[in-house]
């Protein structure tokens, strides 16, 4: 699988000098802005020379067996060009064209032919259909018609990140990229597997478990092997955001009973999710808006939440969404209030825990009492002031979540466009509504459970002792 | 904790299906749709088939009255809808008229089903049907008439493990049923996760199948208890 994203040597067959060709402007991304240090081709019909790379008319006449072959011609040519591959030697090849299995008996038909020749030399097949692949680390992207000169594209490239992504289609593929420039995390490698006829999801699931990636973000049209995705989901130590279009029943019209009546592909897809600890996401903006969760924040081990907040209201917003989300509101033990009361400034001490105007300090001092607290899992910091010193005590907030292994989602709420401006820079997870805040701790519980689930960790010892004690908080409050 | 629940006389259960399908069936009747999910964990009525008036009315008093009378055939998969199921038969009489009524409507049956009549208020349904992608996937969820209006059901793919069945049971909105409910103890659970756990079970070992309805499932004095099902085969006429 490596050689997909950091192939040695490259034919890019299709790529001309004809006005608008698709092939050259993979060739001019490659020299231009990525300053590929690899050998490239460019194979087309009159063996011309593409962008200063050497051309040639037929596969076989290429001085040596590139490791990657990039196909961008008419469907009904993909078939022929395949073959010369097989003959050549190549043994990866990435399909970029389209009008194959989505595009009827013909599409079909070509498809089989290409499958079985892949089959019989060992060709490993990514696409057809899609844009191929990309790499931050290794400075390798194959996907036509990207504009490689914009600032931000480069961006993508200059500070290699931690989530990689499979994407079923091209367009969401540059989509969740370009949200991303304003975002913490970046990205390691984007793969768009098109019509999966060979190299699927579930493939590249498990080659991203032996890389850098941390978080794995899958965009799906649909599903081609269920219990091969299960299988390699079951296995995988990185969480994978899963977001899938198509809610639409299917295949209940030929049902004879009721129960093949109500299962739709939807709700399947659901219990699959589960059952394998898949997290599907609710929307495309997720796929780029909660990877930071897991890649900046300890996980949430359990569901009890305080909250911190300069106002009563967002304080309540929360409160709602924390419940919807199956979380809890912790009950702060009065040892824990006994301790925000000393620490000033606080109106009040119990959760949400709210506080006026105050020094960096005394935020730092409240945060650090609250994560300290044995009954308190993980914190939500509704922020609505915002002055120079925030970034610092942001960043020490976040020094104080690793030293307490527990999670703060951090929301600023009247100041998201500052906060926007510099958290990439300055790498730090702010979400940009408390939806999104309450949903990245869910989410990050419910993966917690999943590797429970799969006995990849086990449950500390403490933390049935650590609810206990919450509960004595309680009664002691009730008496007093 | 995973406890696989062996699928009894797995070559019985083989033999009845390659049977039924050899013979053209697209379904099986309800009797036999019951040894099958008896083999797999699921408890069922106390039922015999019966093939004449006396034997009807000798078999609905060894299984103690009242008793639910129903034609038997692969091909009545619904049965209720045309006068197929007559219900609470309180003695010999009752159900030697019923035996009558069933025959005389001319419809081609493999022999006439006494049941003991379950009385419970509480219906759920399990279901096994084959997703293209992800195969044999297992549902549960409320049953009865209204089971298809309420739509309050949950999937996993199959095989399930006990923790998936408990999940799948709990996932319900109207998972209160489950509970103690209005006089009635607690749904014992550990039957409800084995036939769960048993039909996924079933829905991996036997692609012979390829739907499962076992609606309604009643629970009597905690027990749920499957009153009927139906044992859909995949037809190989590819």
């Amino acid at each position: 699988m490596e050689m997909f994203f950091d192939p040695k040597s490259i034919v890019v067959i299709g790529a001309s000098n004809a006005p608008f060709n698709l092939g050259a402007t993979i060739c001019t991304m490659l020299k231009d802005y990525l300053q590929y240090t690899g050998d490239v081709y460019a194979l087309n019909l009159k063996g011309e020379a593409v962008n200063g790379y050497p051309g040639y008319s037929s596969i076989l006449d290429i001085p040596k067996t590139p490791d990657l072959a990039v196909i961008i011609v008419a469907a009904r040519n993909v078939p022929g060009i395949i073959k010369d591959c097989a003959v050549k030697g190549i043994k990866r090849i990435i399909i970029e064209t389209a009008g194959f299995s989505e595009g009827g008996e013909d599409g079909k038909a070509m498809q089989q032919e290409i499958d079985n020749i892949a089959r019989v030399n060992g060709i490993r097949i990514m696409g057809p259909n899609c844009l191929g692949t990309l790499s931050t680390r290794k400075k390798f992207c194959c996907f036509y018609g990207v504009n490689p000169s914009l600032v931000e594209m480069s961006q993508i490239f200059e500070v290699p990140g931690n989530i990689s992504y499979i994407i079923q289609s091209g367009g969401v593929a540059v989509l969740v990229m370009e949200s991303l420039y304003y975002d913490v995390v970046g990205v390691n490698k984007v793969v768009s597997i098109g019509n999966k006829c060979d190299v699927d999801e579930a493939d590249l699931i498990d080659y991203f478990q032996k890389d850098e990636t941390e978080v794995i973000g899958i965009y799906l049209e649909n599903v081609a092997n269920g219990r091969k995705l299960m299988d390699a989901a079951k296995k995988s130590r990185k969480p994978i955001l899963i977001y899938k279009v198509g809610k639409t029943p299917e295949g209940a019209m030929a049902a004879m009973s009721h129960t093949a009546g109500m299962a739709n592909n939807d709700s399947i897809f659901d219990s699959a999710c589960k059952q394998a600890g898949i997290i599907r996401l609710q929307s495309i903006d997720e796929l780029h808006s909660l990877p930071k969760i897991f890649t900046e924040m300890p996980l949430l081990k359990g569901k009890r939440i305080a909250m911190f907040t300069n106002s009563g209201a967002f304080g309540s917003i929360a409160a709602d969404l924390l419940v919807e989300a199956g979380l809890q509101m912790v009950h702060l033990s009065s040892q824990t209030q006994e301790k925000l009361k000393k620490a000033g400034k606080a109106f009040n001490i119990k959760n949400p825990v709210d506080i006026g105007p105050a020094p960096p300090q005394t935020y730092l001092d409240i945060f650090e009492i609250l994560l300290a607290a044995d009954e308190v899992d993980g914190l939500l910091p509704l922020l609505s002031v915002w002055q120079p010193f925030v970034i610092d005590t942001l960043l020490e907030l976040m020094k104080i979540c690793k030293r307490y292994d527990k999670p703060a989602a951090i929301y600023t709420a009247n100041a998201i466009a500052k906060s926007i401006a510099i958290r990439a820079k300055h790498r730090i997870p702010i979400f940009e509504t408390s939806e999104q805040a309450v949903r990245a701790l869910s989410v990050s519980h419910a993966y917690y459970e999943s590797l429970l689930k799969r006995n990849f960790i086990s449950a500390p010892a403490s933390s049935a002792a650590s609810g206990l004690e919450n509960n004595i908080g309680a009664w002691a409050e009730a008496a007093s | 904790m995973i406890t696989t629940v062996v699928l009894k006389k797995e070559k019985e259960v083989r033999t009845l299906l390659l049977k039924a399908i050899e013979r053209g069936q697209q379904a099986l009747s309800e009797y036999e749709s019951k040894l099958v999910v008896a083999a797999a964990g699921v408890p069922i009525t106390q039922e015999v088939l019966v093939h004449s008036r006396q034997e009807a009315m000798d078999q609905a008093a060894v299984i103690g009255f009242p008793v639910v009378i129903k034609g038997s055939s692969p091909a009545l998969t619904h049965k209720t809808e045309i006068g197929m199921v007559l219900v609470n038969l309180k003695n010999r009489e009752d159900a030697a008229q019923a035996y009558d009524e069933l025959m005389g409507k001319g419809i081609d049956l493999d022999g006439v089903l006494i049941q003991k009549m379950v009385k419970g208020n509480r219906e759920f349904v399990i279901g096994l049907t084959r997703d293209p992608q992800f195969g044999p996937c297992v549902m549960f969820g409320i049953g009865g008439i209204f089971t298809e209006a309420m739509k309050d059901v949950s999937f996993r793919v199959a095989p399930l493990t006990e923790e998936d069945a408990q999940e799948m049971i709990s996932e319900i909105k109207a998972g209160k049923l489950l509970d103690a409910f209005r006089g009635e103890g607690a749904v014992n659970r550990e039957v409800l996760v084995r036939a769960l756990v048993g039909i996924g079970n079933l829905g991996m070992a036997c692609d012979e199948i390829a739907e499962i309805d076992i609606n309604p499932l009643i629970v009597t004095e905690g027990l749920p208890v499957a009153v009927d099902a139906l044992v859909i085969l995949k037809t190989h006429k590819t």
